[in-house]
């Protein structure tokens, strides 16, 4: 019992001295994968598609990949259903995400507690198998087809391999966490300063537009950054669902090294995906160190 | 055992051990096995071979493992070269698909074994068609054919060329669909078709050295006009599924009439009910789609040379090579009449003529970016 009695007289808050060897320590081991499985291979790659062997052998200055990147009509296509996707994606997951989050807030009882495990829901389903369901529902003679069959309804235009199929799956696929960031940002706002602005007058929607929106601003720009990010470079949804040609950059590089078989254009592409990744990314740290600086 | 004998066999022992390099070694009379190919191809392994080669040879066990794709029983085989620079166990003796001529230099540093000169007492079986190399053993095969809705087209309307393939696609709009050729053999071996039938049906005109990037533009360049041409006629005005197994999903939602398939996937799929009994298959007959074996590689400096050259022997046996037929629904990798008689009578359908075969190597990376560039996008979907 003896060491219980001296674990208690411990300071309940120690010395700075003593904390930050820990705190570094704890800190230490994912800066150091990050290096080394993030910012180490990144700079790598960017290196060897900029310093590249010619010839003869010599190593040299050569941006020939990047300019082969932007002046070839296949890529900058590909590089344009990329952009059109995340940002279809981002509009979207903000009209279908901020409704529900702003219902869950503002609602209790057993039903929001339903509405809530249903947006979370997708969170739980493998993207492979997501894609296959697709398939199965919305793809050409589908559960949809057979649903509007039995009522004599023509079938619809499926999105199964256009490039509103990945868009579709895409959406389903980052609602739980969109959702998630905006109830924690919404969780922020306080119900006096609604009751008050209610009090003075205010209607639900410049309730909305004056009282909710300035509040959780960051929270909608951290939610759409993740989003955005995971969306710009995903794979397994674009590949099952989109069309062969434009592609999105996540299929596309990866056929360009194992298929085509040439690393250093796929490379490149990682890059440029790595570049837009960044302006993306910078939305995200400014509004998480503009949170801390408050 | 007497004292002093005793103590000097531990003496010897402690010091073999004190000497013997810090590594750990194959056991012997394991075979350790790895394969690059799909689960069904591992699964087949796990139950139908290990037991009947294990109750056939006692004393010899199977390692099963499964080293992920191709560039995984690449590392492997440079693993044993390297092992057999040190003098090394390789902890590898057998490769289930490889190819001879990978990793580079493997053949000239001995690392693989000579089969036509190991002494199989089956090797004069393999069908001379699908010998590649004398240090890979073809053990078995697939070959794309179409398989097609009976119940909306004949069977005796079934196309049987590529011209008559080609009219009735374009009678037929929307009823045909391949897939992407890098995703999946089916899709790509009908672009193979293609480009065969673009210049002359002449398989032996493509070899894996011959690659020219003025040759390549030219004979491919026909073959995507052939392809771009049929693409409006295809499922969605020109869309191109992902894999093998959508194709089939469309096939078997009945949205699509007709698709290539590989032979063992769709024998399968009707054999598990996934596609209807009624689904019919053709193989074109003024050239058959393109097919391709698996063949396997004994590692030389292996510890268990010896008895993977007695599964090599096995494989090649009517036993196994029955049981790729039923079992797995590929073809033999020894000639069809070394394949019993009712098999031979019931798979009569699609026994080829001629295999013919498309090299890898530059034309695999050409062909990949070629039709993305060329055949994919020149469609005009909204219209």
């Amino acid at each position: 019992m003896s060491e219980v009695t001296e674990g208690a007289v411990r300071p309940l808050i120690d010395g700075a001295a003593r904390r930050r060897p820990i705190g570094l320590l704890l800190v230490a081991i994912p800066v150091l994968l990050m290096i080394w499985l993030v910012i180490w291979p990144a700079m790598n790659a960017i290196g060897r598609t900029i310093w590249r062997t010619d010839a003869n052998g010599q190593l040299s200055f050569d941006l020939s990949s990047y300019v082969f990147f932007f002046s070839d009509r296949y890529s900058l296509d590909n590089l344009a259903v990329t952009l059109w996707t995340t940002f279809v994606c981002a509009i979207l997951l903000l009209v279908i995400c901020l409704p529900i989050a702003l219902y869950l807030r503002f609602s209790h009882g057993r039903l929001s507690a339903y509405v809530q495990a249903l947006a979370i829901f997708p969170m739980f389903v493998p993207s492979i198998i997501l894609a296959f369901a697709f398939i199965r529902v919305l793809g050409p003679n589908g559960m949809v087809d057979i649903l509007l069959n039995a009522v004599d309804l023509p079938k619809i235009r499926t999105p199964y391999l256009t490039p509103w199929g990945p868009v579709i799956g895409l959406v389903w696929d980052n609602i739980p966490l969109t959702v998630l960031i905006l109830l924690a940002g919404l969780g922020s706002v306080a119900n006096q300063s609604i009751e008050a602005a209610r009090d003075v007058g205010a209607n639900a929607l410049q309730v909305f537009w004056h009282i909710i929106l300035p509040r959780i601003s960051n929270s909608v720009l951290v939610a759409l950054s993740f989003s955005v990010l995971g969306i710009f470079s995903s794979f397994t949804l674009p590949y099952l669902l989109g069309p062969a040609s434009p592609e999105m950059l996540g299929p596309f590089m990866q056929r360009t090294l194992r298929e085509v078989q040439n690393p250093v254009g796929a490379m490149t592409q990682a890059v440029v995906a790595f570049g837009f990744c960044i302006v993306f990314g910078l939305f995200y740290v400014r509004s998480v160190a503009r949170n801390q600086g408050k | 055992m007497k004292r002093r004998t005793f103590m000097m066999s531990t003496a010897g022992a402690a010091a073999g051990l004190a000497f013997a390099p810090r590594m750990s070694f194959a056991a012997q009379g394991t075979i350790d096995w790895y394969t690059s190919s799909d689960t069904n191809i591992l699964d087949f392994w796990t139950n139908t071979v290990k037991p009947a080669f294990e109750a056939a040879n006692p004393g010899i066990k199977l390692n099963l493992v499964d080293a992920g794709d191709g560039a995984g029983v690449i590392a492997i085989g440079e693993r044993a070269i390297a092992a057999k620079q040190t003098k090394a166990d390789p902890q590898a003796d057998y490769f289930e698909s490889a190819d001879a001529l990978l990793p580079a230099g493997a053949i000239k540093a001995g690392v693989y074994t000579n089969i036509k000169q190991a002494g199989l007492a089956n090797y004069s079986k393999v069908n001379p068609l699908a010998i590649e190399s004398e240090y890979s053993l073809p053990y078995r095969g697939s070959q794309v054919l179409l398989a097609y809705d009976t119940t909306k087209l004949k069977p005796a309307d079934a196309p049987k060329t590529w011209e008559q393939l080609v009219t009735w696609i374009k009678a037929n709009p929307g009823q045909f669909v391949y897939n992407r050729p890098d995703k999946g053999g089916s899709g790509g071996n009908f672009v193979r078709r293609a480009i065969h039938q673009a210049n002359g049906l002449d398989p032996k005109a493509f070899k894996v050295d011959n690659y020219t990037q003025a040759f390549g533009d030219e004979a491919l360049g026909k073959a995507w006009k052939l392809l771009a041409d049929i693409a409006p006629s295809l499922y969605d005005k020109g869309a191109y599924s992902s894999g093998n197994t959508q194709s089939l999903q469309l096939l078997s939602q009945g949205v699509v009439t007709m698709i290539p398939v590989w032979s063992d996937q769709v024998l399968q799929a009707i054999e598990q009910g996934v596609l209807p009994a009624e689904t019919g298959l053709v193989q074109l007959q003024d050239l058959a789609l393109c097919g391709g074996f698996t063949r396997s590689v004994v590692i030389e400096n292996g510890a268990n040379r010896e008895a993977s050259l007695k599964l090599a022997d096995f494989m090649l046996s009517e036993e196994m090579q029955s049981a790729i037929l039923t079992e797995l629904g590929g073809f033999p990798g020894v000639s069809w009449d070394h394949v019993s008689a009712d098999l031979r009578k019931r798979f009569a359908d699609i026994i080829p003529q001629s295999i013919p075969t498309f090299p890898g190597g530059k034309w695999e990376a050409a062909i990949n970016d070629g039709w993305y560039r060329n055949v994919a996008p020149n469609v005009d979907r909204k219209s």
